[in-house]
């Protein structure tokens, strides 16, 4: 398991470590600072000495006596102009042979020695101290400068540890707040006072709440009309199974089982209707669209349904343009564009008149791909046409009264049609003797 | 007695009319609101069963309509809606009782025998006058304590006598009890059934207002 990341813990460590950078770079800095200052110091010292040194009369190698500091670790040589040393203050340091006369720098066994040599009458004075006493020096004075400061680094991430906490505290109450809010309540959590910080994330879930609560609306309202409308057909049936039941004749209990097998034709007719509905709900299906030949689909749905037609007498006309082979293609998903001829043809067959026409015509119109099923049926008012688009919603006048039906099958030829980026549009129909009828029109792009 | 059912979807009505009409009510089917309205002013319904989810002009509407024109005649509400919201709104409209879909024949009948009571301003399942006991429920007559087989008509019309004690009933209030809209009145058909009732429960028990009407004179009180 991969550890959880901490914003909290990321920035006092980021900041600890450039703390320490800060630190270690302040060090530097006054070190090398802190060596300048005793090069030069320690420079004006040599000479001050060498100088102070110059009148003095010494003679010989000797072993004691030499006036230098102890502290400054001072080397002095003094050599005859026959270049025979004549003095040394401390015979175990070995400085080379070295006459060239001001400031140098020699390597020699014991480390680096500063070395300044003056010529004094006839003689050589030279002055020396080791460098490591000047490092050791400015060491001293960068430790003196980061000590305070390196004490400050932990201050300082445990105040950004306990400050961070502070911060975050409204979005700790944020999440408490989501968390004991009961799974149904879809309110929107309060913005006030919120920090800039956290403001965008609680109006995203704001506004995610908010699309949540309207999807679940629209989904218990179409539960309630769903319950609602099923409940029809199955007191119907109910009824019916009472009425059978208290039959007093043979002819009686066959009449209320005919009439209860109709009304269970009818509930099952609407729950086929109700799974069409579901199914082509936007992001339900995840049938892949590849090419479907309009006219042959059309041709097919006919066939199933000419018994139908036959029985009700009346007359189905078809016609779709072959001109073209492939002039009828579109991209869609066959199964969908069955559904919605079959519930167009359907209707159409449902409210023509027997002795009627019911005509389906398949074209090709430019880049698109017309679908026509016109009828000789009562038709609908002008009024009502975008109304019957929604599901249970029936046309009530006395020509559709008796005519069985779910009001879903034109919501489901419009979920299909969309699905398809698709126009359906109602229109007039064939003209008829009960009225103008019924065409409806569902335009596609071609495939081809 | 005469109900008049509001009902658009056809198999329900169907189905409640023909359990109804076993269950002795005479029973007139509308299919919208409009066609309700029109029924109900013409006074000869007992009773209203209404369907709230009716198109054009809804079961709520049609309730309130009758209650602003001051028609107190008891309503049953039908709802395939379960909500509380739903039956709230019906008997706050108006409504004296509500069944939801789907509902027992049986119970249905019950309501509106109870409905029928209290309209009628009693409380006692039974009609008691003097010796002559009617039990809507079980459509049994008692005469003194001993069962008196009527036919169904017969007792409709005895039912419709002793609802009202005193009243005079003309023959066409009378023949809008015994018949829907599509059954066919025969003629004398009242007397045909008077002359039964007498026969079984004595001369005496019916009398005739000439001109006006009948009455019951329950037995063993003394005619007034």
């Amino acid at each position: 398991m991969t550890p959880i990341r901490s914003i909290r813990r990321e920035l006092v460590l980021l900041l600890s470590l450039g703390l320490v950078a800060l630190v270690a770079v302040a060090a530097s800095a006054t070190y090398l600072r802190a060596r300048a200052e005793a090069n030069e110091l320690f420079d004006h010292q040599l000479r001050e000495t060498a100088a102070s040194l110059a009148g003095v009369p010494l003679t010989g190698v000797t072993m004691d006596g030499a006036p230098s500091a102890q502290d400054d670790e001072l080397v002095l040589q003094v050599w005859d102009r026959n270049g025979v040393r004549i003095y040394l203050s401390r015979p175990q340091q070995v400085l080379p042979q070295f006459a060239q006369l001001g400031f140098n720098t020699i390597a020699t066994e014991a480390g680096e020695w500063r070395v300044f040599s003056l010529l004094a009458g006839e003689r050589v004075l030279q002055v020396a101290q080791p460098m490591r006493v000047r490092r050791e020096l400015a060491a001293s004075m960068a430790l003196r400068t980061i000590v305070p400061l390196l004490a400050v680094v932990p201050l300082v991430a445990l105040l950004v540890w306990f400050g961070i906490a502070r911060g975050l505290r409204p979005l700790r109450e944020v999440a408490t707040a989501v968390a004991e809010r009961s799974p149904r309540s879809l309110e929107p959590v309060a913005e006030a006072g919120l920090p800039a910080e956290i403001r965008p994330l609680v109006r995203a879930l704001n506004g995610l709440l908010g699309r949540l609560d309207r999807a679940q609306g629209a989904q218990r309202a179409f539960i309630a009309d769903a319950a609602h409308e099923l409940r029809s057909p199955l007191t119907a049936v109910d009824l019916q199974a009472q009425l059978a039941e208290r039959a007093a004749s043979e002819a009686e209990r066959k009449g209320a089982l005919a009439a209860l097998k109709l009304g269970l034709a009818r509930a099952t007719h609407l729950v086929e209707q109700l799974l069409a509905l579901a199914r082509e709900e936007p992001g339900v299906t995840d049938r892949p669209m590849a090419p479907v030949n309009l006219g042959d689909l059309a041709r097919s749905v006919i066939a199933e349904y000419a018994a139908m037609a036959g029985e009700r007498d009346i007359r189905f006309e078809f016609a779709a343009a072959h001109a073209v082979p492939g002039a009828t293609v579109v991209t869609g998903d066959a199964s969908g564009l069955r559904v919605l001829l079959g519930n167009l043809v359907d209707n159409a067959l449902r409210y023509t008149p027997a002795g009627g026409r019911v005509g389906v015509d398949v074209s090709r119109d430019g880049a698109e791909v017309v679908l026509s099923v016109r009828d000789s049926g009562p038709g609908i008012a002008p009024d009502e046409r975008l109304r019957v688009f929604d599901r249970f919603y029936r046309v009530a006048t006395p020509a559709t009264a008796g005519v069985p039906g779910s009001g879903l099958g034109l919501a489901i030829a419009k979920r299909v049609a969309d699905r398809h980026d698709a126009t359906i549009a109602l229109g007039a129909g064939i003209g008829g003797p009960a009225g103008e009828g019924l065409g409806v029109t569902v335009r596609f792009a071609a495939a081809t | 007695m005469r109900i008049l059912l509001a009902e658009d979807d056809p198999m329900i009505g169907a189905g409640v009319r023909q359990g109804l009409r076993q269950d002795g009510f005479t029973v007139d089917w509308v299919r919208d609101g409009q066609a309700a309205t029109a029924a109900l002013r013409e006074h000869v319904h007992d009773l209203l069963l209404l369907d709230l989810g009716m198109p054009r002009v809804n079961g709520l509407d049609v309730l309130r309509a009758m209650r602003r024109e001051g028609d107190a005649r008891p309503v049953l509400i039908l709802t395939a809606r379960d909500a509380v919201a739903d039956r709230v709104a019906g008997l706050d409209a108006g409504a004296d009782d509500y069944l939801v879909k789907p509902f027992e024949l049986s119970e249905l009948s019950a309501r509106l025998r109870a409905l029928a009571r209290r309209g009628a301003g009693r409380a006692a399942p039974k009609i008691v006058r003097g010796a002559l006991e009617v039990d809507p429920a079980a459509h049994a007559v008692r005469l003194d304590g001993a069962p008196v087989v009527l036919s169904a008509r017969e007792f409709a019309l005895l039912h419709a006598l002793a609802e009202r004690p005193g009243a005079i009933l003309s023959r066409a209030q009378l023949e809008e009890k015994l018949y829907g809209w599509n059954e066919e009145v025969e003629s004398n058909a009242v007397e045909v059934h008077i002359h039964g009732l007498r026969r079984k429960l004595g001369a005496d028990t019916i009398r005739n207002v000439r001109g006006v009407g009948w009455t019951l004179v329950p037995p063993g009180e003394a005619p007034a």
